[in-house]
């Protein structure tokens, strides 16, 4: 059975997603297609921070957003009841919504917002108790709706008058992968017709990356910066922490078909568990992962044999990467297709992440181009898994697996699918 | 004690920090709400910049029922020279 009425419908069930829309305000780029260049050169976008050394913190570098005018998209009065976490979500998602221009007909209580932060306001409530943590009487006012949680996610639905569900997820550094699935099943079963949907984290501050140094998380390359983020390889010591914010608009299929509005591709497949091992640490045989990733696969309806290739979580730490590899190698069955880890361009961009990667997986399985890892080498996890090293590695346009992967244990996997 | 202009300074520099605007913009006969469409929060942010730079107590509803930026000095002039 085809023809004009099935193509909405997803092969198990329900209505497919399309993604009309993609914005980003990463260190690789702030735009969809600088940043996709920017990986595709696999050059790390890490430097070193200046406060970071002038406050004698054990980690000094980071991946910073690139300047760029701020005021085209957010009015002053606004910038000043908003943080940084706020402000870059809601350029992203600007760009996103111009890209994809929603028609002005949708029913707002059928579009949602839909983000995922992992560290949300804390660095904003830190910047408030180090500047009047001795005068609490002469805090700002905006203090709470500048700090709370679902700050940028509201914000985000007030601009533009979503009334639909807005939620916000904190799954550590899955978050935005959350989000973006979470997104997808409210659109594919019903509840919504649309939905901005996306991440975003900037937590380059005091407290934040003193207390990710002192789990010994992070690099500590501070004198080759360049070289820090390289996940997968031998030499790795720990994540980059990076900032940014990316946001795909999600539609259903047949609204954005009939419109004729661009589609970039299919939110098709998402799972999400939870280790239940460690706080921090994952369970290192990568079963509970590996069951996520399946499930993800199965979600779209397709086989492990039909994903082109998968884009790793891969933060360049011990613990995630080797975890990590076991697990793609357990859900393949031995016969992973090529894998990629976009962290050793971008950093870490903690919520940012997992919207960031989904988007760029998405452009990557339509242009049939696996980017190469940067400053991958040699990798004690090659007799696992197909590293692309070196150049980027052509393949056949198809499905991509995204991983993300939290704190708390918590998996999170996506599913791309592009137009086919 | 400031004379009116100075307070008339004061007044319209913490509302043109609050609302992202230039000093030149908030005018003796600027509406707050009319102009602006201010919330409850921007005021408080106001009143307490206020209370900092005039070492002050403001009750919000000189804030509150001051019809314009002209009127709210006028309740200002009107505290302050109650002061001792």
């Amino acid at each position: 059975m085809s023809g004009p009425h099935t193509q909405g419908a997803h092969p198990l069930g329900g209505r497919r997603v399309a993604v009309t829309g993609i914005g980003v305000k990463s260190p690789a780029g702030n735009g969809i297609e600088e940043a996709f260049t920017s990986v595709l050169k696999a050059r790390s976008t890490a430097a070193v921070v200046g406060r970071l050394v002038d406050q004698d913190l054990p980690v000094h570098i980071a991946c910073l957003v690139p300047p760029f005018d701020l005021d085209a998209y957010v009015t002053r009065r606004e910038a000043r009841q908003i943080d940084r976490t706020t402000a870059l979500l809601l350029c992203a998602a600007a760009d996103a919504v111009t890209e994809a221009a929603l028609p002005p007909g949708l029913a707002p209580d059928r579009v949602g917002v839909q983000i995922g932060t992992g560290i949300g306001g804390l660095p904003s409530m830190e910047a408030v108790t180090l500047s009047h943590g001795e005068r609490p009487r002469e805090m700002p006012v905006h203090t709470v709706p500048r700090t709370m949680a679902n700050s940028a996610a509201c914000r985000l639905a007030m601009r533009y008058g979503f009334q639909g569900s807005c939620t916000t997820y904190s799954a550590a550094c899955a978050s935005g992968t959350t989000a973006v699935g979470e997104a997808a099943r409210r659109i594919r079963y019903g509840q919504l017709d649309a939905a901005v949907a996306g991440g975003t984290d900037s937590a380059v501050s005091t407290v934040v990356m003193g207390a990710f140094a002192r789990m010994r998380a992070m690099s500590a390359r501070n004198a080759d910066p360049e070289l820090a983020s390289r996940p997968f390889d031998a030499d790795r010591d720990g994540f980059v922490m990076g900032e940014g914010a990316a946001v795909l608009v999600l539609e259903r299929w047949d609204l954005a078909q009939a419109r004729g509005a661009r589609i970039y591709g299919e939110v098709a497949g998402y799972a999400d568990t939870c280790d239940a091992f460690h706080i921090v640490a994952p369970q290192e045989e990568g079963e509970v992962a590996a069951r996520c990733m399946r499930a993800a696969v199965a979600d779209a309806g397709l086989t492990p044999a039909d994903i082109g290739h998968v884009n790793a979580h891969g933060t360049s730490t011990v613990l995630n990467d080797r975890a990590e590899a076991r697990a793609i190698d357990r859900c393949f069955g031995g016969q992973p297709p090529p894998v990629t880890a976009v962290k050793g361009v971008t950093g870490h961009l903690i919520g940012g992440s997992g919207a960031l990667e989904a988007a760029l997986a998405l452009l990557c399985g339509a242009r049939g181009v696996v980017p190469p890892i940067a400053n991958l080498v040699s990798s004690p996890e090659a007799d696992l898994v197909d590293l692309v090293i070196g150049t980027p590695r052509t393949v056949a346009p198809a499905a991509v697996l995204s991983n993300s992967f939290g704190f708390g244990g918590q998996n999170a996997c996506l599913v791309l699918t592009p137009e086919q | 004690m400031p004379t009116r202009e100075e307070l008339a300074l004061v007044v319209r520099t913490a509302i043109s920090d609050v609302l992202g605007t230039e000093v030149e913009e908030v005018r003796e006969q600027t509406s707050l709400l009319v102009d602006y469409g201010i919330d409850s929060l921007e005021l408080m942010e106001i009143g307490a910049r206020l209370e900092r730079a005039l070492a002050l107590r403001i009750a919000v509803e000189d804030l509150t029922g001051a019809q314009s930026v002209g009127h709210a000095i006028d309740l200002l002039e009107a505290r302050t020279a109650g002061q001792p």
